[in-house]
């Protein structure tokens, strides 16, 4: 009985115009009206699937197309992920259970900073855990089309869970995988991250050019050519003004490397991050070293093999740092 | 009595449809099936993204001036030209990360809610 497609398609289909409808009229709507209609979204989805947490505790009223607002860690074990992530940058957590789906909000500073999600990898199976990155769009459904229509793959169809949002999962025509979400609780807000919160993200590429060339079609991007040392492409990708996304060309001699996203969290000391990842049963993939704003990054790998960024971001006379 | 019995149907059809629609999901679940490099093949209950990386790749071991992350704000542009993407306007510096508010209590002045 699980496999209904048609059922489950004419569900989210409703539920995808419900959720637009409330999305564009919810101020008009009297209160009991709209909590009427999101008790019958909400009760339908939910009997659907389970329904991943919102990515904010309240709606922010800012949109920011093209920005990473969310990331979701695929992993065989979360409980060992909340071990290493609350000790390394002191994230707390809040366990969501239901039938098949374990799910973890990760907080830091009490913000949702970030999912994990456990997910069984079989023996045998040559995959790793990793963190997938959302991108924010405005309608989702049409990002998909112009994805697919750049050359792009949809790997998750699009869907609805309510209170969250709808979101899909694409790669990119040289394969590196993200998604897409448009947000029930709108984007994050620009500020600056906070230590511990995700700060920067990267794309690494066999061809930046092509890439951004793709990135730029979904999400409206300014593109700048950076000026490198190495010889490589490397760009950044802008939306209101913002640098949103680096994409760089890997290198040439490259081997046994394939495209990909990779965040950044903030940190006060890179070195100190990769020591204190390393006593919690992490590892160092690349060495501290200065990037272009003068501070350190590093590359780690947590207990299970997920990589992820941490990035030095210092501010002059600030009393946020110790 | 009239007007109580025309508020009373479209109330008890919308009840109808959601106790349906409710009853529809318990039986479809979830779950999806996909065999592109870096997603499994499990079919998945519930909710998953299903990422996972291909296994066996390396990170890093790029030269000394392999440059990962965003700048500070107004550097130099390398020369334009030969892109499959449209260049901003060299008149324009390379922007920084967010830095702060800009303004408002709702942390500011980014596009308006959709």
């Amino acid at each position: 009985m699980r496999h209904a497609p048609a059922i489950r398609i004419a569900i989210e289909t409703l539920m995808h115009h419900l959720a637009n409808f409330l999305r564009n009229y919810r101020a008009a709507l009297s209160g009991g009206a709209a909590i009427a209609l999101s008790l019958v979204a909400a009760s339908a989805v939910a009997a659907a699937a389970f329904n991943p947490p919102p990515i904010a505790d309240a709606p922010t009223r800012e949109h920011h197309v093209g920005k990473v607002i969310w990331t979701e860690l695929v992993t065989p074990d979360v409980a060992a992920a909340k071990v290493f992530y609350g000790g390394l940058f002191g994230w707390t957590f809040q366990d969501y259970v239901a039938a098949d789906t374990r799910y973890v909000l990760a907080r830091q500073d009490s913000v949702p900073v970030a999912g994990f999600v456990q997910h069984r990898i079989r023996p045998g199976t040559k995959r790793e855990p990793a963190w997938l990155s959302f991108i924010a769009v405005q309608d989702v459904d049409v990002t998909v089309r112009n994805a697919v229509s750049a050359g792009g793959k949809l790997l998750r169809p699009a869907r609805t869970y309510a209170p969250r949002g709808r979101q899909a999962v694409l790669a990119d025509p040289e394969g590196a995988v993200f998604a897409v979400m448009a947000s029930f609780t709108d984007d994050p807000v620009d500020d600056l991250a906070r230590p511990g919160a995700w700060i920067w993200s990267s794309l690494l590429a066999h061809d930046a050019s092509v890439d951004a060339a793709f990135y730029q079609t979904l999400f409206g991007y300014d593109v700048f050519d950076q000026e490198s040392e190495d010889g490589e492409d490397h760009v950044v990708l802008s939306t209101d003004d913002y640098a949103r996304a680096g994409v760089n060309t890997l290198p040439a001699d490259a081997v046994r490397r394939h495209p990909r996203w990779l965040g950044f969290i903030r940190v006060a000391d890179a070195g100190a991050a990769c020591a204190r990842a390393v006593q919690l049963g992490g590892s160092v993939l690349v060495a501290p070293r200065v990037d272009r704003h003068g501070g350190q990054l590093a590359i780690l790998a947590d207990t299970a093999g997920a990589a992820f960024g941490v990035m030095e971001w210092s501010v002059p006379d600030s009393s946020e740092l110790p | 009595m009239m007007n109580s019995r025309v508020t009373r149907v479209p109330l008890a059809l919308a009840a109808a449809i959601a106790v349906g629609i409710s009853m529809a999901g318990c039986v479809v679940g979830g779950g999806y099936y996909d065999t592109d490099a870096g997603y499994d093949t499990d079919v998945t209950v519930g909710y998953s993204p299903g990422y996972l990386e291909p296994y066996g790749y390396a990170l890093g071991g790029w030269g000394g001036g392999y440059r990962l992350g965003p700048g500070r704000g107004g550097e130099r542009r390398s020369p334009q030209g030969g892109h499959a993407y449209r260049s901003a306007p060299a008149s324009r510096g390379t922007p920084s990360i967010p830095h702060g508010s800009r303004g408002g209590s709702q942390g500011g002045a980014g596009r308006p809610h959709r």
